[in-house]
Protein backbone atom coordinates (compact mmCIF):
# COMPACT_ATOMS: atom_id res chain seq x y z
CA UNK A 1 0.00 0.00 0.00
CA UNK A 2 2.00 3.48 -0.81
CA UNK A 3 2.07 5.73 1.84
CA UNK A 4 0.25 8.51 0.50
CA UNK A 5 -1.91 10.69 2.61
CA UNK A 6 -5.13 10.38 1.10
CA UNK A 7 -5.65 6.57 -0.99
CA UNK A 8 -9.30 5.69 -1.91
CA UNK A 9 -10.52 2.85 -4.18
CA UNK A 10 -14.21 2.81 -4.72
CA UNK A 11 -16.51 0.17 -6.75
CA UNK A 12 -19.49 -1.66 -6.27
CA UNK A 13 -17.65 -5.02 -6.78
CA UNK A 14 -15.86 -5.24 -3.98
CA UNK A 15 -13.58 -8.28 -5.60
CA UNK A 16 -12.55 -5.42 -8.32
CA UNK A 17 -12.36 -2.65 -5.78
CA UNK A 18 -9.60 -5.08 -3.79
CA UNK A 19 -7.84 -6.37 -7.33
CA UNK A 20 -7.49 -2.65 -8.53
CA UNK A 21 -6.49 -1.01 -5.06
CA UNK A 22 -3.05 -3.72 -5.54
CA UNK A 23 -3.19 -2.05 -9.27
CA UNK A 24 -2.89 1.10 -8.49
CA UNK A 25 0.27 1.22 -5.72
CA UNK A 26 1.67 -1.50 -8.11
CA UNK A 27 2.01 1.21 -10.67
CA UNK A 28 2.76 4.28 -8.69
CA UNK A 29 5.54 2.06 -7.20
CA UNK A 30 6.70 0.68 -10.64
CA UNK A 31 6.71 4.31 -11.83
CA UNK A 32 7.86 6.05 -8.92
CA UNK A 33 5.17 8.20 -8.23
CA UNK A 34 4.39 7.26 -4.60
CA UNK A 35 6.32 10.75 -3.57
CA UNK A 36 5.04 13.03 -6.17
CA UNK A 37 1.27 12.02 -5.36
CA UNK A 38 -0.01 13.43 -2.31
CA UNK A 39 -3.62 12.25 -2.56
CA UNK A 40 -5.54 9.94 -5.27
CA UNK A 41 -9.41 8.42 -5.27
CA UNK A 42 -10.22 6.55 -7.77
CA UNK A 43 -13.78 5.07 -8.55
CA UNK A 44 -13.83 2.26 -11.06
CA UNK A 45 -18.00 0.96 -12.14
CA UNK A 46 -17.57 -1.56 -14.96
CA UNK A 47 -21.36 -1.88 -15.31
CA UNK A 48 -21.63 2.10 -16.49
CA UNK A 49 -18.67 1.53 -17.26
CA UNK A 50 -16.61 4.06 -15.99
CA UNK A 51 -13.13 4.81 -14.40
CA UNK A 52 -12.26 8.64 -12.85
CA UNK A 53 -8.88 9.39 -10.82
CA UNK A 54 -8.64 12.10 -9.26
CA UNK A 55 -5.59 13.38 -6.81
CA UNK A 56 -3.35 16.11 -6.15
CA UNK A 57 0.37 16.45 -6.36
CA UNK A 58 2.90 16.75 -3.73
CA UNK A 59 5.44 20.14 -4.59
CA UNK A 60 6.64 19.46 -7.61
CA UNK A 61 10.38 18.80 -7.59
CA UNK A 62 12.94 21.15 -8.52
CA UNK A 63 15.55 22.07 -11.54
CA UNK A 64 18.69 20.40 -11.15
CA UNK A 65 21.28 23.18 -11.26
CA UNK A 66 24.73 22.11 -12.25
CA UNK A 67 26.12 23.27 -8.76
CA UNK A 68 23.98 20.60 -7.26
CA UNK A 69 26.45 17.74 -8.70
CA UNK A 70 29.78 19.26 -9.92
CA UNK A 71 32.16 21.75 -7.90
CA UNK A 72 33.68 24.42 -10.48
CA UNK A 73 37.87 25.05 -9.95
CA UNK A 74 38.25 28.21 -12.32
CA UNK A 75 41.96 28.45 -13.43
CA UNK A 76 43.60 30.93 -15.28
CA UNK A 77 43.08 29.44 -18.88
CA UNK A 78 40.99 26.77 -18.32
CA UNK A 79 37.41 25.70 -15.67
CA UNK A 80 37.23 21.81 -14.30
CA UNK A 81 34.23 20.94 -13.58
CA UNK A 82 34.58 17.70 -11.16
CA UNK A 83 31.32 15.52 -10.92
CA UNK A 84 30.19 14.40 -7.62
CA UNK A 85 26.96 12.38 -9.22
CA UNK A 86 27.01 10.95 -13.05
CA UNK A 87 23.00 10.62 -13.00
CA UNK A 88 22.55 13.91 -14.92
CA UNK A 89 26.26 13.94 -17.10
CA UNK A 90 24.29 13.49 -20.43
CA UNK A 91 22.19 15.98 -20.01
CA UNK A 92 25.04 18.19 -18.90
CA UNK A 93 27.04 17.22 -21.79
CA UNK A 94 24.01 18.76 -24.13
CA UNK A 95 24.00 21.93 -22.59
CA UNK A 96 27.84 23.02 -22.26
CA UNK A 97 27.89 21.50 -25.84
CA UNK A 98 25.32 24.20 -26.86
CA UNK A 99 27.26 27.09 -24.50
CA UNK A 100 30.75 26.55 -25.56
CA UNK A 101 30.49 24.68 -28.40
CA UNK A 102 31.53 20.50 -29.01
CA UNK A 103 35.19 20.76 -29.59
CA UNK A 104 35.44 23.30 -26.75
CA UNK A 105 34.21 20.75 -24.32
CA UNK A 106 36.93 18.14 -23.14
CA UNK A 107 36.26 15.34 -21.06
CA UNK A 108 39.50 13.22 -19.72
CA UNK A 109 37.34 10.66 -17.70
CA UNK A 110 34.13 9.91 -16.08
CA UNK A 111 34.25 12.37 -13.54
CA UNK A 112 36.14 15.39 -15.18
CA UNK A 113 35.47 18.37 -17.65
CA UNK A 114 37.34 20.58 -18.90
CA UNK A 115 36.22 24.08 -20.56
CA UNK A 116 37.88 26.83 -21.84
CA UNK A 117 38.35 30.08 -19.41
CA UNK A 118 37.47 33.79 -20.40
CA UNK A 119 34.23 33.08 -21.97
CA UNK A 120 31.02 35.26 -21.67
CA UNK A 121 28.62 33.79 -18.98
CA UNK A 122 30.86 31.27 -17.23
CA UNK A 123 30.38 33.67 -13.74
CA UNK A 124 27.21 31.73 -13.56
CA UNK A 125 27.82 28.31 -14.78
CA UNK A 126 26.76 27.06 -10.64
CA UNK A 127 23.06 28.54 -11.68
CA UNK A 128 23.00 26.75 -15.49
CA UNK A 129 19.73 24.32 -15.36
CA UNK A 130 20.87 20.95 -16.31
CA UNK A 131 17.53 18.68 -15.83
CA UNK A 132 14.19 19.67 -15.18
CA UNK A 133 12.36 16.79 -13.61
CA UNK A 134 8.92 18.41 -13.17
CA UNK A 135 8.94 18.82 -17.22
CA UNK A 136 8.04 14.61 -17.70
CA UNK A 137 6.18 14.15 -14.17
CA UNK A 138 3.33 15.32 -15.93
CA UNK A 139 3.79 12.77 -18.70
CA UNK A 140 4.39 9.93 -16.02
CA UNK A 141 1.04 10.84 -14.14
CA UNK A 142 -1.25 10.75 -16.67
CA UNK A 143 0.69 7.19 -18.11
CA UNK A 144 0.53 5.75 -14.72
CA UNK A 145 -3.63 6.32 -15.01
CA UNK A 146 -3.61 5.15 -18.45
CA UNK A 147 -1.82 2.27 -17.17
CA UNK A 148 -3.89 1.50 -14.08
CA UNK A 149 -7.64 1.93 -15.80
CA UNK A 150 -8.89 -1.04 -17.72
CA UNK A 151 -7.28 -1.16 -21.52
CA UNK A 152 -10.46 -1.50 -22.95
CA UNK A 153 -11.62 2.08 -21.56
CA UNK A 154 -10.16 4.22 -24.81
CA UNK A 155 -12.25 7.16 -24.50
CA UNK A 156 -10.38 9.15 -22.42
CA UNK A 157 -10.21 13.00 -20.65
CA UNK A 158 -7.25 13.89 -18.70
CA UNK A 159 -6.47 17.41 -17.06
CA UNK A 160 -3.29 18.01 -15.27
CA UNK A 161 -2.97 21.72 -13.60
CA UNK A 162 -1.75 23.45 -10.78
CA UNK A 163 -0.74 20.35 -8.48
CA UNK A 164 -4.27 18.87 -9.47
CA UNK A 165 -5.00 16.09 -11.82
CA UNK A 166 -7.78 14.17 -13.12
CA UNK A 167 -8.26 11.01 -15.51
CA UNK A 168 -11.42 9.93 -17.10
CA UNK A 169 -11.98 7.09 -19.10
CA UNK A 170 -14.98 4.95 -20.55
CA UNK A 171 -15.71 2.41 -23.47
CA UNK A 172 -18.93 4.63 -24.69
CA UNK A 173 -18.31 8.44 -25.20
CA UNK A 174 -18.38 10.63 -21.92
CA UNK A 175 -21.31 12.69 -21.09
CA UNK A 176 -20.62 16.38 -21.46
CA UNK A 177 -21.17 17.08 -17.69
CA UNK A 178 -18.47 14.39 -17.14
CA UNK A 179 -16.69 16.38 -14.91
CA UNK A 180 -19.26 17.93 -13.04
CA UNK A 181 -20.85 14.24 -12.68
CA UNK A 182 -18.40 11.98 -11.90
CA UNK A 183 -14.75 14.21 -11.43
CA UNK A 184 -16.02 17.24 -8.91
CA UNK A 185 -17.52 15.19 -6.42
CA UNK A 186 -14.04 13.09 -6.06
CA UNK A 187 -12.72 16.07 -5.50
CA UNK A 188 -15.10 17.28 -2.73
CA UNK A 189 -14.10 13.96 -1.15
CA UNK A 190 -10.19 14.63 -0.81
CA UNK A 191 -11.61 18.14 0.89
CA UNK A 192 -10.12 19.99 -2.72
CA UNK A 193 -12.04 22.18 -5.17
CA UNK A 194 -11.28 22.23 -8.71
CA UNK B 1 1.49 -53.18 -22.91
CA UNK B 2 4.00 -50.83 -20.81
CA UNK B 3 2.53 -47.32 -19.37
CA UNK B 4 4.11 -44.32 -21.39
CA UNK B 5 4.38 -41.62 -18.39
CA UNK B 6 5.05 -37.69 -18.75
CA UNK B 7 8.52 -36.77 -16.60
CA UNK B 8 11.12 -34.79 -16.81
CA UNK B 9 14.99 -34.83 -16.60
CA UNK B 10 16.69 -32.40 -14.88
CA UNK B 11 20.49 -32.50 -14.65
CA UNK B 12 23.76 -31.42 -15.99
CA UNK B 13 25.16 -31.26 -19.32
CA UNK B 14 27.53 -33.30 -18.92
CA UNK B 15 27.08 -37.54 -19.83
CA UNK B 16 22.97 -36.81 -20.40
CA UNK B 17 23.28 -38.40 -23.67
CA UNK B 18 23.39 -41.81 -22.03
CA UNK B 19 20.50 -40.26 -20.16
CA UNK B 20 18.73 -40.07 -23.41
CA UNK B 21 20.35 -43.34 -24.62
CA UNK B 22 18.78 -45.24 -21.73
CA UNK B 23 15.16 -43.56 -22.20
CA UNK B 24 15.37 -44.50 -25.89
CA UNK B 25 16.40 -48.13 -25.14
CA UNK B 26 13.76 -48.16 -22.54
CA UNK B 27 11.03 -47.29 -25.18
CA UNK B 28 10.16 -43.91 -24.29
CA UNK B 29 10.90 -40.60 -26.15
CA UNK B 30 12.32 -37.05 -25.30
CA UNK B 31 10.13 -34.65 -26.36
CA UNK B 32 11.59 -32.09 -25.85
CA UNK B 33 14.83 -30.89 -24.68
CA UNK B 34 16.65 -28.00 -23.43
CA UNK B 35 20.58 -27.04 -23.04
CA UNK B 36 20.77 -24.00 -20.58
CA UNK B 37 24.06 -23.09 -19.96
CA UNK B 38 25.47 -25.99 -17.57
CA UNK B 39 22.01 -27.75 -17.04
CA UNK B 40 19.83 -29.82 -19.36
CA UNK B 41 16.06 -30.12 -19.11
CA UNK B 42 14.31 -33.47 -21.06
CA UNK B 43 10.74 -33.78 -21.18
CA UNK B 44 10.09 -37.39 -21.85
CA UNK B 45 7.49 -40.02 -21.84
CA UNK B 46 9.15 -43.07 -19.90
CA UNK B 47 7.70 -46.45 -19.37
CA UNK B 48 6.06 -46.33 -15.86
CA UNK B 49 8.12 -49.10 -14.57
CA UNK B 50 11.46 -47.89 -14.90
CA UNK B 51 10.95 -44.78 -13.51
CA UNK B 52 13.30 -45.90 -10.66
CA UNK B 53 16.09 -47.38 -13.33
CA UNK B 54 16.36 -43.59 -14.95
CA UNK B 55 16.53 -42.22 -11.25
CA UNK B 56 19.40 -45.07 -10.41
CA UNK B 57 20.67 -44.41 -13.63
CA UNK B 58 20.87 -40.50 -13.01
CA UNK B 59 22.13 -40.34 -9.26
CA UNK B 60 25.74 -40.36 -9.64
CA UNK B 61 25.05 -37.28 -12.59
CA UNK B 62 23.24 -35.66 -9.93
CA UNK B 63 19.94 -35.81 -12.01
CA UNK B 64 16.45 -35.33 -11.08
CA UNK B 65 13.73 -37.35 -12.55
CA UNK B 66 10.31 -35.43 -11.59
CA UNK B 67 6.84 -36.50 -12.94
CA UNK B 68 5.29 -33.80 -15.12
CA UNK B 69 1.76 -33.66 -16.13
CA UNK B 70 1.82 -31.47 -18.80
CA UNK B 71 4.48 -33.15 -20.92
CA UNK B 72 3.60 -33.61 -24.47
CA UNK B 73 0.90 -30.80 -24.85
CA UNK B 74 0.73 -27.64 -26.32
CA UNK B 75 -1.42 -25.52 -24.29
CA UNK B 76 -2.76 -21.57 -25.77
CA UNK B 77 -2.17 -18.98 -22.81
CA UNK B 78 -4.85 -16.66 -24.33
CA UNK B 79 -4.36 -12.92 -23.17
CA UNK B 80 -6.72 -9.89 -24.35
CA UNK B 81 -4.12 -7.93 -25.43
CA UNK B 82 -0.12 -7.88 -25.67
CA UNK B 83 -0.04 -4.55 -24.12
CA UNK B 84 1.54 -3.27 -20.81
CA UNK B 85 -1.58 -3.95 -18.46
CA UNK B 86 -1.56 -8.00 -19.21
CA UNK B 87 2.26 -8.67 -19.87
CA UNK B 88 4.75 -9.19 -18.78
CA UNK B 89 2.86 -10.23 -15.49
CA UNK B 90 0.04 -13.14 -15.15
CA UNK B 91 0.49 -14.00 -18.80
CA UNK B 92 4.16 -14.49 -18.89
CA UNK B 93 4.39 -15.90 -15.01
CA UNK B 94 1.29 -18.48 -15.75
CA UNK B 95 2.69 -19.65 -19.47
CA UNK B 96 6.29 -19.82 -17.80
CA UNK B 97 4.74 -22.13 -14.54
CA UNK B 98 3.14 -23.88 -17.45
CA UNK B 99 5.85 -24.64 -19.05
CA UNK B 100 7.91 -25.79 -16.23
CA UNK B 101 4.91 -28.52 -15.48
CA UNK B 102 6.07 -29.74 -18.90
CA UNK B 103 3.60 -28.46 -21.22
CA UNK B 104 4.59 -25.94 -24.16
CA UNK B 105 3.01 -22.73 -24.17
CA UNK B 106 1.89 -20.57 -27.01
CA UNK B 107 0.96 -16.94 -26.11
CA UNK B 108 -1.59 -15.85 -27.93
CA UNK B 109 -2.59 -12.18 -27.71
CA UNK B 110 -6.21 -11.12 -28.89
CA UNK B 111 -6.16 -7.90 -31.23
CA UNK B 112 -9.19 -6.56 -29.56
CA UNK B 113 -9.86 -8.80 -26.70
CA UNK B 114 -9.84 -5.78 -24.32
CA UNK B 115 -13.17 -4.19 -22.92
CA UNK B 116 -16.60 -5.13 -21.97
CA UNK B 117 -18.43 -4.26 -25.07
CA UNK B 118 -15.95 -4.21 -27.31
CA UNK B 119 -14.01 -7.15 -27.02
CA UNK B 120 -13.75 -9.84 -29.98
CA UNK B 121 -12.11 -12.95 -31.39
CA UNK B 122 -11.10 -12.93 -35.10
CA UNK B 123 -11.12 -16.30 -37.25
CA UNK B 124 -7.16 -15.77 -37.15
CA UNK B 125 -7.35 -16.29 -33.34
CA UNK B 126 -10.11 -18.69 -33.41
CA UNK B 127 -8.16 -20.73 -35.89
CA UNK B 128 -5.02 -20.40 -33.91
CA UNK B 129 -6.43 -21.19 -30.47
CA UNK B 130 -8.20 -24.60 -32.13
CA UNK B 131 -4.85 -25.94 -33.10
CA UNK B 132 -4.07 -26.49 -29.36
CA UNK B 133 -4.65 -29.00 -26.82
CA UNK B 134 -6.59 -26.67 -24.52
CA UNK B 135 -6.79 -22.84 -23.87
CA UNK B 136 -6.28 -21.04 -20.72
CA UNK B 137 -8.14 -17.95 -20.67
CA UNK B 138 -6.75 -14.70 -18.44
CA UNK B 139 -9.61 -12.96 -17.71
CA UNK B 140 -9.60 -9.49 -15.40
CA UNK B 141 -10.79 -8.35 -12.35
CA UNK B 142 -14.73 -7.61 -12.71
CA UNK B 143 -17.74 -10.63 -12.69
CA UNK B 144 -19.70 -8.42 -14.98
CA UNK B 145 -17.39 -7.49 -17.77
CA UNK B 146 -16.33 -11.83 -17.14
CA UNK B 147 -19.51 -12.43 -17.72
CA UNK B 148 -20.15 -9.55 -20.63
CA UNK B 149 -17.14 -10.54 -22.95
CA UNK B 150 -16.50 -14.41 -21.90
CA UNK B 151 -19.00 -15.27 -24.56
CA UNK B 152 -17.72 -13.54 -27.29
CA UNK B 153 -14.11 -14.74 -26.90
CA UNK B 154 -14.95 -18.70 -26.66
CA UNK B 155 -17.10 -18.11 -30.25
CA UNK B 156 -16.34 -21.13 -31.74
CA UNK B 157 -13.07 -22.67 -29.90
CA UNK B 158 -13.80 -26.26 -29.41
CA UNK B 159 -10.67 -26.80 -27.18
CA UNK B 160 -11.16 -27.60 -23.36
CA UNK B 161 -10.78 -23.59 -21.79
CA UNK B 162 -9.57 -23.25 -18.53
CA UNK B 163 -10.75 -19.60 -17.02
CA UNK B 164 -8.83 -17.74 -14.97
CA UNK B 165 -9.88 -14.17 -13.42
CA UNK B 166 -10.25 -12.06 -10.04
CA UNK B 167 -13.70 -13.36 -9.03
CA UNK B 168 -13.41 -16.91 -6.93
CA UNK B 169 -13.91 -20.15 -8.59
CA UNK B 170 -17.93 -19.99 -7.62
CA UNK B 171 -18.33 -16.93 -8.71
CA UNK B 172 -16.92 -17.62 -12.63
CA UNK B 173 -18.73 -21.21 -12.31
CA UNK B 174 -22.02 -19.28 -11.90
CA UNK B 175 -21.52 -16.76 -14.11
CA UNK B 176 -19.82 -18.73 -17.15
CA UNK B 177 -22.68 -20.04 -19.18
CA UNK B 178 -22.40 -22.96 -20.39
CA UNK B 179 -19.84 -24.36 -18.71
CA UNK B 180 -16.17 -24.24 -19.33
CA UNK B 181 -13.66 -27.21 -18.73
CA UNK B 182 -11.97 -25.33 -15.49
CA UNK B 183 -11.55 -22.56 -13.27
CA UNK B 184 -9.22 -20.94 -11.29
CA UNK B 185 -10.29 -17.84 -9.34
CA UNK B 186 -8.32 -15.29 -7.71
CA UNK B 187 -5.77 -14.39 -10.60
CA UNK B 188 -6.95 -11.02 -12.26
CA UNK B 189 -4.83 -8.45 -13.74
CA UNK B 190 -2.03 -8.36 -11.49
CA UNK B 191 0.87 -5.63 -12.02
CA UNK B 192 3.72 -7.43 -10.03
CA UNK B 193 5.61 -10.73 -10.13
CA UNK B 194 3.86 -13.95 -8.76
CA UNK B 195 5.84 -14.27 -5.77
CA UNK B 196 4.31 -14.45 -2.62
CA UNK B 197 3.11 -18.01 -1.20
CA UNK B 198 -0.72 -17.47 -2.16
CA UNK B 199 0.16 -16.35 -5.98
CA UNK B 200 2.64 -19.42 -6.47
CA UNK B 201 -0.29 -21.41 -4.70
CA UNK B 202 -2.40 -19.84 -7.55
CA UNK B 203 -0.43 -21.06 -9.85
CA UNK B 204 -0.36 -24.82 -8.76
CA UNK B 205 -4.34 -24.54 -8.47
CA UNK B 206 -3.73 -23.91 -12.12
CA UNK B 207 -1.30 -26.39 -13.00
CA UNK B 208 -3.59 -29.05 -11.51
CA UNK B 209 -6.55 -27.82 -13.32
CA UNK B 210 -5.16 -28.07 -16.19
CA UNK B 211 -3.59 -31.03 -15.37
CA UNK B 212 -7.37 -32.57 -14.27
CA UNK B 213 -8.91 -31.11 -17.77
CA UNK B 214 -6.05 -32.63 -20.11
CA UNK B 215 -6.34 -36.22 -18.04
CA UNK B 216 -10.03 -36.18 -18.86
CA UNK B 217 -9.65 -35.61 -22.44
CA UNK B 218 -6.82 -38.35 -22.22
CA UNK B 219 -9.49 -40.95 -20.56
CA UNK B 220 -11.81 -39.94 -23.51
CA UNK B 221 -8.79 -40.69 -25.87
CA UNK B 222 -8.15 -44.24 -24.63
CA UNK B 223 -11.47 -45.75 -25.30
CA UNK B 224 -10.32 -45.04 -28.87
CA UNK B 225 -6.58 -44.72 -28.54
CA UNK B 226 -4.49 -43.38 -31.79
CA UNK B 227 -3.49 -44.87 -34.32
CA UNK B 228 -0.16 -43.99 -33.63
CA UNK B 229 1.37 -42.60 -30.26
CA UNK B 230 2.52 -38.70 -31.69
CA UNK B 231 5.73 -38.85 -29.50
CA UNK B 232 6.73 -41.41 -32.02
CA UNK B 233 5.75 -40.10 -34.99
CA UNK B 234 8.01 -37.49 -33.72
CA UNK B 235 10.90 -39.84 -33.67
CA UNK B 236 9.90 -40.90 -36.90
CA UNK B 237 9.81 -37.55 -38.90
CA UNK B 238 13.53 -36.32 -36.82
CA UNK B 239 14.61 -39.35 -38.51
CA UNK B 240 13.26 -39.32 -41.98
CA UNK B 241 13.70 -35.68 -42.32
CA UNK B 242 16.80 -34.20 -41.22
CA UNK B 243 15.74 -30.52 -42.09
CA UNK B 244 13.93 -30.88 -39.18
CA UNK B 245 16.83 -31.25 -37.08
CA UNK B 246 18.82 -27.99 -38.95
CA UNK B 247 15.71 -25.24 -37.51
CA UNK B 248 16.28 -23.19 -34.92
CA UNK B 249 13.22 -23.24 -33.19
CA UNK B 250 13.04 -24.34 -29.63
CA UNK B 251 10.62 -27.38 -30.08
CA UNK B 252 10.95 -27.82 -34.27
CA UNK B 253 8.70 -30.63 -34.22
CA UNK B 254 6.08 -29.76 -30.78
CA UNK B 255 4.30 -32.62 -30.09
CA UNK B 256 0.43 -32.59 -28.99
CA UNK B 257 -1.72 -34.98 -27.56
CA UNK B 258 -3.37 -36.02 -30.80
CA UNK B 259 -1.08 -34.82 -32.90
CA UNK B 260 2.29 -32.83 -34.09
CA UNK B 261 3.11 -29.54 -35.40
CA UNK B 262 6.10 -29.37 -37.47
CA UNK B 263 7.65 -26.40 -38.12
CA UNK B 264 8.66 -26.40 -41.91
CA UNK B 265 6.47 -24.93 -44.81
CA UNK B 266 3.48 -26.82 -45.90
CA UNK B 267 3.51 -26.80 -49.47
CA UNK B 268 7.34 -28.08 -50.13
CA UNK B 269 7.30 -30.45 -47.16
CA UNK B 270 3.27 -32.01 -46.60
CA UNK B 271 3.78 -34.75 -49.77
CA UNK B 272 6.98 -36.04 -48.20
CA UNK B 273 5.68 -36.46 -44.84
CA UNK B 274 2.44 -37.45 -46.42
CA UNK B 275 4.50 -40.72 -47.76
CA UNK B 276 6.93 -40.87 -44.95
CA UNK B 277 6.51 -44.72 -43.91
CA UNK B 278 5.59 -45.17 -40.23
CA UNK B 279 5.66 -49.05 -40.50
CA UNK B 280 5.71 -51.64 -42.98
CA UNK B 281 3.11 -50.66 -45.66
CA UNK B 282 1.63 -47.79 -43.43
CA UNK B 283 2.45 -44.42 -44.34
CA UNK B 284 1.46 -41.27 -42.32
CA UNK B 285 -1.17 -40.47 -44.90
CA UNK B 286 -2.93 -43.37 -44.14
CA UNK B 287 -2.98 -42.88 -40.24
CA UNK B 288 -3.18 -39.02 -40.07
CA UNK B 289 -4.73 -35.89 -41.34
CA UNK B 290 -1.67 -33.37 -42.54
CA UNK B 291 -3.04 -30.27 -42.61
CA UNK B 292 -1.92 -26.77 -43.02
CA UNK B 293 -1.39 -24.94 -39.48
CA UNK B 294 -2.92 -21.07 -39.21
CA UNK B 295 0.55 -20.65 -37.28
CA UNK B 296 2.93 -19.26 -40.04
CA UNK B 297 3.32 -21.74 -42.39
CA UNK B 298 3.49 -24.53 -40.44
CA UNK B 299 2.33 -28.65 -41.22
CA UNK B 300 -0.20 -29.62 -38.64
CA UNK B 301 -0.52 -33.08 -38.57
CA UNK B 302 -3.86 -34.50 -36.78
CA UNK B 303 -3.45 -38.60 -36.16
CA UNK B 304 -7.05 -40.39 -36.70
CA UNK B 305 -8.13 -42.69 -33.81
CA UNK B 306 -8.26 -46.69 -34.59
CA UNK B 307 -12.00 -46.34 -34.98
CA UNK B 308 -11.32 -44.70 -38.28
CA UNK B 309 -8.03 -46.28 -39.38
CA UNK B 310 -8.42 -49.77 -38.18
CA UNK B 311 -4.66 -49.07 -38.43
CA UNK B 312 -2.83 -49.40 -34.72
CA UNK B 313 0.88 -48.74 -34.53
Amino acid sequence: MPPLNYFVVESPDDVGRRAYERVAGDVLQDLDLIKVIDRLHIYVDPKIPIFVAAGVLRHMPRAIYLGDFANVKRGDTEIVLDIGDETYLAPLLRVLWEIYGKENVEQPDRFTIVLPAGMAGEEDLEQVVVADPSETLHKDVIYAMQYMAPEGFKVRRQYIREGKFYYVASEDTLPDDVVERWVMPLFEKMGVTL
Amino acid sequence: MTTLVPVTYKGGVYRHDEIMDLIDDLGGYVVQKHVMAQDVVLQSFVPRDDIELIRAVAKPLAGQVTEAPLVGTEIAVVSPSLEIHHLPHTSCDIAEYLRRSGAKTNMVGLARGFGKRIANLNDEERDVINEHDLAVYMLGNFEECIQHKFPVLRRGIHVPIVVTGAPDRETLMRIIDPPVEGYVGGIGRIMHRFKRPEELAKLDELVDEVSRVLDARRDVLAKDPLSVFPPRLMTIIEEELPEVTLLTHPTPVTVQMEGLRVKLPYEYYAPEIRSLEVTEGVTVGDIAEVTPSRMRNYILIRVKPFSETRILV
